[in-house]
């Protein structure tokens, strides 16, 4: 019993490999890494789908297969971070594939989560601006988004984002820089859409 | 195969947003990049609107209970906020149970044929 105490109040000192090799027979171990990658993945999720019942929904799914595969996993290069990075990226994959559409904000959603008292402060006061960005950042290919949400939300090198999405340090730069490309001409367009719209209103 | 122009670009894009995520001196680095040839200055809004934008976002408290119990088989709701009350509390819930159980048995006991007995004064006391 005095073990299983000591144990319990050490895993926060442990690192995230060591975890693992635990959280293969010990649950606890497992609710540890839980706690450390839930927000991270959650958010992830979050701004992929661009709403709260998807982003659990997904989120959910996420855990539910790390852990029914953690015994099989073998820190290879890969960390686990990037291991439940891959998992969740393919997970939002299938369910965007299953849509069959890119994912839109649906009014009711957004409105659901403009509302949401849970929501940070800077949530729901985003702006109408930024709200446009992060449209058309669900408008771009999949291994963009999360090549900018990986960057932006975790605030990973190129390296460690390489890592996770299978790619070298130097093509993940260029990738970022084709993106924010794409990303200014998008928003160049949607504004002069905008703008010819109002102009013939 | 990229071109040195691109490669300068994508080397200044790099440097500009790890110092935007740095919160380095903003005005310096718009600055910086009106200068540079590789014409970044319209990028500088971009990036700093994606960093506002891209933000941890905190998943439903009560969500992420329900997600690791379900994961870890433990109690959650009702259950796991009674489990997780001090122990006086559980002591006193425990003292009161066992004390309602007495009562009840007393009146079992030794009260049971009360309301009879008050029945049958009723009926013998002359009108």
């Amino acid at each position: 019993m005095k073990n299983f105490f000591a144990r319990r109040g050490s895993y926060d000192e442990l690192d995230d490999s060591a975890l693992v090799k635990l959280a293969k027979e010990d649950k606890q171990a497992f609710g540890e890494l839980y706690s450390r990658y839930l927000k991270k993945i959650y958010s992830y999720v979050y701004h992929r789908t661009g709403n709260t019942h998807d982003a659990e929904d997904l989120t959910a799914k996420v855990f539910m297969r790390a852990f029914s595969h953690i015994g099989n996993y073998e820190d290879r290069g890969l960390p686990f971070q990037a291991w439940l990075y891959r998992i969740a990226h393919n997970i939002v994959a299938n369910w965007h594939r299953d849509q069959g559409r890119r994912k839109i904000i649906a009014l009711d959603d957004y409105v659901a989560h403009s509302l949401k008292s849970e929501a940070p402060d800077h949530l729901a006061e985003e702006s109408e601006e930024q709200t446009q960005l992060m449209e058309a950042v669900r408008r771009l290919p999949e291994d963009r988004q999360q090549l900018l949400l990986l960057k932006f939300i975790e605030q990973m090198s190129n390296a460690e984002i390489g890592v996770i999405m299978g790619r070298t340090e130097g093509a993940i730069k260029s990738l970022y820089h084709r993106t924010l490309l794409a990303l200014r001409d998008d928003l160049q367009l949607m504004s002069e859409a905008r703008r010819l719209g109002g102009t013939e209103v | 195969m990229s071109s040195q122009s691109d490669m300068k670009a994508q080397d200044a894009l790099d440097a500009l947003t790890a110092g935007l995520q740095a919160r380095e001196n903003v005005e310096d680095l718009i600055a910086e990049s009106r200068t540079s040839s590789a014409g970044l200055e319209e990028f500088v809004e971009i990036i700093q609107a994606l960093h506002n934008a891209c933000a941890l976002v905190e998943p439903d408290p009560e969500f992420s209970d329900r997600l690791r119990a379900d994961l870890l088989g433990e109690q959650h709701g009702m259950v796991k906020r009674v489990r997780q009350m001090p122990a006086r509390v559980h002591i006193a819930a425990a003292l009161a149970l066992i004390a309602g159980c007495l009562l009840f048995m007393m009146r079992r006991l030794f009260g049971s044929d009360a309301p009879e007995q008050i029945q049958e004064e009723a009926i013998a006391t002359p009108l």
